[in-house]
């Protein structure tokens, strides 16, 4: 399930293209959405060090989501989403279960929660000072393995649970009523456990790995882009520099206007 | 302890206790080729392999263009590169280049990966030989690490076919883990002779001799030395044999006379000893006939103390021997053959756990036991000799993942094993117990898919 990169440059060639067509199309000065809803799609990953680790590993993560919007007045709008996370570990291995497991082409499932709220800080004419926060959380479904070549049954389970807070400030430019770019500079913290359990008829043991909480820093390029009074575009792509390669962010989703 | 060296005398009966050398001293055979030639000798030894490399070069990416990219334009566009040298693999349309000068493997490729004619750039991961040790008769003789299906070429009348991969898959597991010193197998049986050049690297200290109620464990048999080298000979040394878990320590402890026989109170009280010592793992490749509960309760006193004990069944095709019949506390080690047969001599019985190679296997011996011109090693048969492959790898289980008491290492070794003898046995049975045991499903991780 992890994202290939041809896939992130069809993403990020679509959203420039989106731009592009809103940033040339005149259009009035954009209005305030009192309710939005609908899809979204985001794919984070990080590089990270496992508590107890010196190596850097990466962490994918995959997530479809239905989204909705609200104006809460004053430039403020929340946004709450719910949906599917893919988590994808890179080969993350517990080495101190009996048998050691290796987590190799699997994802881990499970339910992500998201809230995000956005204000206009400060209005500069055709610029615009604002800050965004966000928080979401996925909460693991278990998924399961059958050990094979064993002398004995077996079996293994895993689950995830993690949470990404970010924070930010934005600096908006009005380029065209349907098209109001921004880019951020977010402060990202991401904590994480996996839990994997091993049975092998009376050999059981379990061990987690986590990380307790990882901060990174993010730089993002991204706007909403009404393609109509009713549907809006809304696409962000960024980095996440990190010593020992960089992560990347990426959402894209339509949302109806209401 | 003193309860022990009291009672034990008088209780007791003077239990004979049998080396399992039935099968061992007729087919030993020292290891001088037919016409006098110490071939092995003269052969060219390389250094040690490095262990870990990074995991990519630092001046080398694999690229490949869009399927529709021209393959002109292609070589127009890597020369435009300015890359120092560039290799196509053609069929794969895959292409290796070195990093220009002066530019890192990070900055190629994220210039790489922002030209929309690249369909990808990867790193150059670097490759390394399985972890092979040099040892000179590691490829010829030792079928029972790794078997490529050879023939076994003992001598001019011992040759057999060997099956291929009829191994306990030891050459992958180092991959994993060549053992930990401060891990200690105790080998408990005639001695070892501490000045082998096999071994003498590997001993903690001249170890206690029952049988003669000192603290100097001399090999005055051949038997422990072999034993010894079996499970943790002096490995990648660029001479003799590769022993199963090449960095684990091997205390000598002795408990037989010259002849090779002693007394179950010589094995009790070495057991204590060695578990007080610090041993992690006990090689038995000792036993007897008879059921003795002071026995049985000095293994518990070792497993209690979270030490591993691996005992040979012996070699009478009957029933399995004492103490690898305590079920509860020791491993009951049966033996196959080069083909992952059942050695037509192997003890069977419900108390069997496992099997390993136990024929025709290659061990350090003595050198006035093989006499002068001869090398020190030889080949001997019997459960004797699969028994310290598994205390080599319990060793190595206990090396990598120190937190497991013996009765989860001992579970490990039982399931990780290859049910070799299934088409007639399907599942656990009497003969292999659960299989010939598999250092690799033991060692490496089980990848999820």
């Amino acid at each position: 399930m992890k994202m290939r990169r041809g896939g992130l440059r069809r993403l990020a060639a679509s959203g420039i293209g989106f731009f592009l067509a809103a940033a040339w199309s005149p259009g009035a000065e954009p209005t305030p959405l009192p309710f939005t809803a609908g899809v979204m799609f985001d794919h984070m990953s990080r590089t990270v060090v496992w508590e107890g680790e010196t190596e850097t590993s990466r962490v994918a993560v995959n997530c479809v989501s239905l989204r909705a919007g609200f104006d809460l007045g004053r430039g403020v709008t929340l946004g709450l989403s719910a949906g599917l996370a893919l988590s994808d570990f890179d080969a993350l291995a517990f080495l101190d279960l009996p048998i050691s497991l290796e987590l190799g082409s699997s994802v881990l499932k499970g339910v992500a929660l998201a809230a995000e709220i956005e204000a206009v800080l400060l209005d500069l004419g055709d610029f615009e000072i604002g800050a965004a926060g966000r928080v979401v959380s996925s909460f693991g479904l278990a998924r399961t393995w059958t050990l094979e070549d064993f002398a004995v049954p077996g079996r293994a389970e895993g689950r995830t649970n993690w949470m990404e807070a970010s924070a930010a400030p934005r600096l908006a430019y009005h380029l065209s009523g349907g098209f109001v770019p921004y880019l951020e500079v977010a402060a990202r913290w991401f904590r994480v456990d996996v839990r994997m359990k091993e049975t092998l008829e009376d050999l059981q043991d379990a061990e987690k790995k986590r990380i307790k909480g990882d901060f990174s820093l993010s730089a993002s390029l991204g706007g909403d882009i009404r393609l109509s009074d009713r549907l809006v575009v809304r696409a962000k792509a960024g980095i996440v520099p990190h010593a020992g390669g960089a992560g990347v962010s990426a959402s894209l989703g339509l949302l109806f206007a209401f | 302890m003193k309860f022990l060296r009291k009672v034990l005398p008088t209780v007791l009966p003077a239990v004979l206790v049998l080396l399992f050398l039935s099968r061992c001293a007729p087919e030993g055979q020292d290891l001088q080729r037919p016409d006098g030639r110490q071939a092995t000798r003269s052969l060219r030894v390389e250094g040690p392999l490095p262990a870990r490399q990074p995991l990519a070069a630092s001046d080398r990416v694999l690229l490949r263009f869009r399927s529709d990219v021209p393959e002109e334009y292609a070589d127009g566009l890597l020369q435009s590169y300015g890359f120092a040298a560039v290799r196509k693999i053609p069929r794969l349309g895959v292409f290796s280049v070195r990093t220009s000068p002066g530019v890192g493997v990070d900055e190629t490729l994220a210039m790489l990966r922002r030209n929309p004619d690249i369909a990808e750039a990867r790193p150059d991961y670097r490759t390394r030989l399985a972890a092979t040790p040099n040892d000179s008769y590691f490829s010829q003789y030792q079928y029972n690490l790794r078997n490529r299906g050879t023939i076994l070429d003992i001598s001019d009348d011992i040759q057999p076919q060997t099956t291929a991969d009829a191994d306990i898959k030891a050459a992958t597991a180092w991959d994993i883990t060549q053992g930990d010193p401060e891990v200690i197998i105790a080998v408990i049986d005639s001695g070892v002779d501490m000045t082998h050049p096999d071994l003498a690297a590997k001993v903690v200290s001249s170890g206690r001799d029952f049988a003669n109620g000192d603290d100097d464990a001399t090999d005055d048999h051949w038997h422990g030395t072999h034993t010894a080298g079996i499970a943790a000979a002096d490995t990648n040394n660029g001479e003799g044999i590769a022993g199963v878990a090449w960095n684990c320590k091997i205390l000598p402890v002795k408990v037989t006379e010259a002849d090779g026989t002693g007394y179950y109170s010589w094995t009790i009280d070495a057991i204590i000893w060695a578990t007080d010592q610090g041993a992690d793992v006990i090689n038995l490749s000792v036993g007897g006939d008879a059921d003795d509960p002071v026995l049985e309760e000095a293994c518990k006193y070792a497993f209690d103390h979270d030490v591993v004990i691996a005992a040979a069944t012996g070699n009478e095709a009957g029933a399995v021997a004492y103490p690898a019949a305590y079920d509860d506390y020791v491993l009951a080690v049966a033996a196959t053959d080069y083909n992952d047969e059942v050695a037509d001599f192997s003890n069977y019985g419900p108390e069997v756990d496992v099997a390993a190679p136990g024929v025709y296997i290659l061990g350090p011996a003595p050198q006035w036991y093989v006499g002068e011109g001869n090398l020190p090693y030889l080949f001997a048969s019997g459960t004797s000799e699969a028994t310290p492959h598994v205390a080599g790898m319990a060793a190595l289980i206990r090396s990598l993942k120190p937190g497991l008491g013996a009765s989860e290492i001992m579970k490990i070794i039982r399931y990780t094993a290859d049910d070799v003898n299934q088409s007639t046995f399907s599942g656990r049975d009497d003969h292999i117990g659960f299989g010939r045991i598999n250092m690799r499903r033991a060692l490496a991780p089980y990848i999820l898919k």
